[in-house]
């Protein structure tokens, strides 16, 4: 009895809190600057994400080495076979491979004097392979010519055990075959992974502005006093401050999975082996799984920025602060832990978990993510209580 | 539709075990269409996971094939690519490998391999010839005789017809409305009698070494001969090779003068020691035959007869161990039961002895079917003469190959009007995986009407020949040149006079 | 009728009201008079119940703002000191959300909205933002949303501080016509001549207390002043140093 009574106060509660909750929105929705940070970053994020790895793949696909041969003409099979599609191959009599590094070239081969003589009468000639590892490129470079060089070495160790009538296979006295368990959605995982992060840090970013100024600035611009003498408890009016608040870091976020829904296509995932699987359904469970998430980082930031001095204060403190969080996301997801599926009832672990999932296509459980999402708003609720009792601080008040 | 009539009834007459094939075949239709489970599986040769099926293709669900499909990893917006091995009887498994270079091919498509009844993961017809195949012809149709007995009517019911029915029961069993059919080798056959008999349900074909239905495939001496021949002429241009000298003779005098001793003490590549059962003439032609599939192989060639006509038979021998491992891939009885009634049943003995002569195999290569066959009794199952058909059709030759030679395709083929063919120069037999050919095939399957640019095959070079017991020069010994070519034009002389005869023989039956 | 009994407050430490007592009686306009540091914003705080007073009572007509808030906050309308509006609201939006949260709707609502339009002038304001407005047209913003609602008890702390005539001569005619309705007036200030011209009634706050209680004209007789600043002198700072207990008059 006494339980439907109390429910009942609340849907009341709620329909005072109406009029309030206009006004946050209007307030939220009308401040340019704050709207416009939340769609610059929710549509900038996705955008650099698919141009970074438009333009990855196109490095990688049209990057050709160049490789400068000294010495060629001692044995020109090496710069002949060492030609291909991903290698260009200069052959020079002569040069000076410091030089030759500063210019055009990626790499650069010597080939001593006697090589011919000495690969003849298998006296393991020297080849020099110049680098500079200082250079971003190199390391692939290298892989270019080592796969290169190496099919010509197998193929030259081949011929010298078929001339002596071994057959190749005593060279591998067993074969090793490698099983790869991931499938492309568990590929595409590793490459995605910071969209979560991402779409979470979103969220943060298109809350901070209006979370700040809702709160500290409604403090600073002395108009929460009258607020606070109106006919309504405290819970209600932070309540509907964090839903405003909530609704542009909410609308935000789902602007920027619309952005990386619409560029995927675009991007070159199949280079990665990633499948697309993307579904509606998912996009929709995205969208979902981050509105209690949205509502608990409005409310926490409408609590930290009520708590400092000025409007400037609230800002640097919440920078601050919303760094924390998202970087421990991706702390963890880099270190490759392991989370038992319980983790999934963290705020944020847990939305961070089911957006990885759900962005690959993988299953997720939605029991898991019901229950994950009731926590989130658990904590919503305590957070609103907490900031209700805070808004009976007398420090809240200006001074005069 | 009527062809197909036709040609059923037709078959009904010829074999009535092959209409029991074949109706069973479609009854299992609507038990398969409920959707086949699928599990995770992997090959040899390819690291990622694969979805194994057992698609039942009999009514009562005993018989079911292995199907192995490599998922698109786009989920698959293109029309599947069907693997057929060659063989008849190569495993789909051993296609596995083919994946790696169709690997942006699969980007879109879903890549299908089945494994046809009897063979490879689909209750293997192998006659107990799998791990020791004996070297002796007597000893193998031996075995091949008891197999036979053993196996009641197996031998009648495996065949093309019942592959191709088998493999549209799979189609429709995993879902797929049209697909590609990508053959190799025999495999070319099955898709070409698949295009004849489902024209409905192919998009297009890419046929690596071409077996057309019309071609006597196993009459291979002639076209091993060319093969050599193309060897010797790429060997003589070459200034290093060509200082071997007419090593095309004294291959032809070895193998002449081959003695009993010489068999005995052949060395063995894989234990060191002289072989266990004698390596006779007509084994080692077959050798220098199979090196010829594989243009590294081949280039190895020159050398190891060089070296064998001055009684060092050890590169030769090396030449034997590099196919150590292919020994008893086939199940025999599968291959037994297809050669037999398709392909051994249309051939003469005079046409073998045309397609023999001036060669250096000789029957060396048919022999084993010849005699095989007499111990595996079965109808012939004669084709019938294919209709012509509007698909796109990409053929892909090496010019050397020594089982299916670009010819095949270019005579064989006039019932094919959508037609393009990739000839590799210098090529072998299978060059799906070369140089720029899969950027090809996955043109060709995305736009199958566009003609394609075959620029890039120039870039496809036979590796290089050989020179000493170091392995390839590195260098090429320029002062000897002089005398090399007088050498040269010498052997290119001999050859083309050998090839006129030969020629001129098989012409007057 | 608003009736503070006896209540104290302190910051940190530092008393701020000490046992202060007085009534405000219906129908009539009462000034806190009291220099900066008196204490009077705190003791209309506690009235709105945005403090708590560390001991004593506060009544606003039925309600104590401390134990039924919402009983208190409904019968009252606040205008504070300097406080600040919605910019980004126009001041129809503004009033009507704050009328709304009041209870009020339908044509309830419209009636009060039009109301205040036509008492505080603001048909030329109504539909503007009210980023960039004067102090005047703020404090005219202000004293509607603390009226819309027609509370019985109106609150004003130092409402004239920064307003030109005209605003002032406005707040005059504003505040007489209420007072005329019966509503009960408590407004502080710390100038002296509006004090004057405004109230009927003046309470002397120093130092937490009320030193002095009457009409200006009761104020000067008691201290033998000619003026209202040389009786608040005299009761603020002087004289007559031990804390008096003044008997708010009944209304």
């Amino acid at each position: 009895m006494n339980r439907m009574w109390s429910a009942r106060a609340v849907i009341v509660g709620l329909q005072q809190m109406a009029p309030l909750l206009r006004k946050e929105l209007l307030e939220a929705w009308r401040d340019r600057r704050a709207l416009l940070m939340a769609v610059c970053f929710s549509l900038m994020f996705p955008a650099a994400l698919a141009g970074g790895t438009i333009f990855m793949v196109k490095k990688q696909s049209e990057d050709v080495t160049r490789l400068a041969v000294i010495g060629a003409e001692r044995a020109p099979l090496i710069a002949e076979q060492l030609r291909s599609p991903g290698l260009d191959v200069e052959a020079l009599a002569e040069g000076s491979p410091r030089a030759l590094l500063a210019g055009d070239y990626d790499l650069v081969l010597e080939v001593t004097d006697d090589f011919a003589e000495r690969y003849q009468d298998f006296r393991a000639p020297r080849l020099y392979l110049y680098v500079n590892s200082s250079d971003t490129g190199s390391g692939r470079a290298q892989r270019a010519l080592q796969e290169r060089l190496g099919a010509l070495q197998q193929m030259v160790v081949a011929q010298r055990l078929s001339a002596r009538g071994v057959a190749p296979q005593l060279l591998a006295p067993w074969r090793l075959e490698t099983r790869d368990v991931s499938t492309p959605s568990s590929r595409g995982a590793l490459i995605l992974a910071t969209v979560p992060g991402l779409l979470i840090m979103t969220l943060f970013i298109a809350c901070l502005a209006t979370a700040v100024d809702s709160s500290a600035g409604e403090r600073e611009r002395l108009s929460l006093e009258p607020l606070l003498v109106q006919p309504l408890a405290g819970w209600q009016i932070i309540t509907a401050k964090t839903l405003a608040v909530a609704s542009l870091g909410w609308l935000g976020s789902l602007l920027a999975i619309g952005a990386l829904v619409l560029l995927m296509p675009l991007m070159p995932l199949a280079e990665f082996g990633i499948q697309q699987a993307t579904t509606v359904a998912g996009v929709v469970a995205m969208g979902l799984v981050l509105l209690p998430l949205a509502l608990l980082v409005a409310v926490l930031q409408i609590l930290l920025a009520l708590r400092s001095q000025s409007f400037k204060d609230a800002q640097t403190q919440l920078s601050i602060l919303q760094i924390a969080p998202v970087v421990l996301l991706m702390v963890l997801d880099m270190a490759q832990i392991k989370l038992a599926d319980s983790w999934q009832l963290l705020p944020l672990i847990g939305q961070q978990q089911w957006l990885k999932g759900l962005l690959v296509g993988d299953w997720v459980s939605p029991l898991w993510m019901l229950a994950g999402s009731a926590v989130t708003l658990v904590l919503v609720v305590m957070a609103i209580l907490v900031g209700a009792r805070a808004l009976q601080r007398e420090s809240l008040l200006s001074a005069s | 539709m009527s062809g197909r009539k036709r040609s059923a009834t037709r078959l009904l007459t010829g074999a009535a075990v092959l209409v029991v094939a074949t109706s069973l075949g479609a009854q299992a239709e609507p038990a398969a269409s409920a959707g086949p489970a699928a599990e995770t599986c992997y090959a040899d040769g390819w690291s990622e996971s694969l979805r194994c099926y057992r698609i039942p293709v009999s009514a009562d669900g005993e018989v079911a094939l292995s199907v192995l499909v490599a998922p698109a990893v786009n989920g698959g917006q293109r029309e599947p690519l069907y693997l057929l091995a060659g063989g008849p009887g190569q495993a789909a498994s051993d296609l596995a490998r083919l994946l790696n270079p169709l690997r942006k091919l699969n980007r879109g498509r879903d890549i299908v391999m089945v494994d046809r009844r009897g063979g490879g993961r689909s209750d293997a017809f192998d006659c107990g010839l799998g791990a020791e195949t004996p070297a002796s012809i007597e000893r193998f149709v031996g075995k091949l005789a008891t197999c036979y007995q053993a196996s009641g009517e197996r031998p009648l019911t495996i065949n093309s017809r019942q592959t191709v029915d088998d493999l549209e029961t799979v189609r429709k069993a995993l879902g797929h409305s049209q697909i590609s059919l990508w053959g190799g080798s025999w495999g070319t056959r099955t898709a070409l009698l698949y295009q004849q008999w489902y024209p409905e349900s192919l998009q297009s074909l890419v046929l690596d070494g071409v077996a057309p239905i019309g071609t006597k495939v196993f009459l291979a001496a002639s076209a091993a001969e060319s093969a050599l021949v193309e060897l010797q002429q790429a060997c003589s241009d070459d200034p290093m090779c060509a200082g071997f000298g007419d090593w095309r003779a004294q291959l032809d005098t070895l193998l002449a003068s081959w003695s009993e001793e010489q068999a005995r003490n052949f060395p063995d590549p894989l234990t060191g020691k002289t072989v266990d059962e004698p390596i006779e003439a007509w084994m080692l032609a077959g050798a220098v035959r199979t090196a010829l599939y594989d243009p590294g192989a081949a280039a190895q060639l020159p050398f190891a007869v060089a070296q064998a006509s001055r009684g060092n038979y050890a590169p030769l021998s090396g030449i034997v161990g590099l196919f150590a491992e292919m020994e008893g891939a086939m199940p025999m009885g599968l291959t037994f039961s297809v050669a037999c009634a398709e392909e051994m049943n249309r051939i003469s003995a005079e046409e073998i002895a045309s397609d023999a002569a001036g060669t250096f195999i000789g029957d060396g290569f048919i022999r084993v079917f010849r005699e095989g066959c007499k111990v595996w009794p079965v109808p012939a199952l004669p084709y019938e003469a294919p209709q012509p058909r509007h698909h796109p059709v990409l053929l892909i030759s090496g010019s050397a190959d020594p089982i299916t030679p670009p010819k095949y395709a270019d005579e064989q083929l006039a019932y094919l009007d959508h037609k393009q063919h990739l000839m590799v120069r210098g090529g072998g037999h299978i060059n799906s995986a070369r140089g720029c050919v899969p950027d090809l095939i996955l043109e060709f399957l995305d736009q199958p009407q566009v003609p394609l640019d075959q620029e890039c095959l120039a870039d496809i070079q036979r590796p290089p020949f050989t020179a000493g017991n170091y392995g390839p020069a590195l260098l090429p010994r320029v002062p000897e040149a002089d005398s090399r070519l007088a050498e040269e034009q010498q052997s290119g002389s001999e050859s083309a006079g050998r090839e006129v005869a030969r020629e001129v023989e098989g012409g007057s039956p | 009728m608003i009736r503070v009994e006896n209540i104290s407050k302190s910051f940190a430490g530092t008393p701020v009201l000490r046992n202060l007592s007085f009534d405000v009686p219906d129908g009539r306009i009462t000034a806190l008079l009291g220099a900066n540091g008196a204490g009077k914003t705190s003791c209309l705080r506690i009235i709105c119940g945005l403090l708590k007073a560390d001991s004593g009572r506060v009544l606003v007509g039925d309600a104590d703002p401390a134990l039924d808030p919402m009983g208190a906050r409904r019968q009252l309308g606040v205008v504070g000191d300097r406080e600040g509006l919605y910019e980004r609201l126009t001041v129809r939006e503004y009033l009507e959300i704050f009328a709304r949260m009041q209870g009020l709707g339908g044509t309830a609502l419209a009636e009060a909205l039009a109301a205040v339009r036509e008492e505080l002038e603001l048909a030329a304001l109504w539909d503007r933002r009210t980023k960039g407005f004067s102090q005047g047209e703020r404090m005219k913003v202000s004293l509607a949303r603390a009226l819309v609602h027609r509370p019985q008890h109106l609150i004003l702390d130092e409402p004239t501080r920064g307003l030109d005539v005209l605003a002032v001569r406005l707040l005059r005619k504003t505040l007489l016509r209420l007072r005329a309705a019966g509503t009960t007036i408590l407004f502080s200030s710390h100038v002296m001549p509006e004090v004057a011209e405004l109230s009927d009634r003046v309470l002397v706050m120093a130092a937490g207390q009320v030193v002095g209680a009457g009409t200006p004209e009761q104020l000067a007789a008691e201290t033998g002043c000619s003026t209202l600043e040389d009786s608040f002198v005299a009761l603020a700072y002087g004289q007559r140093a031990s804390a008096a207990r003044v008997e708010g008059e009944p209304a």
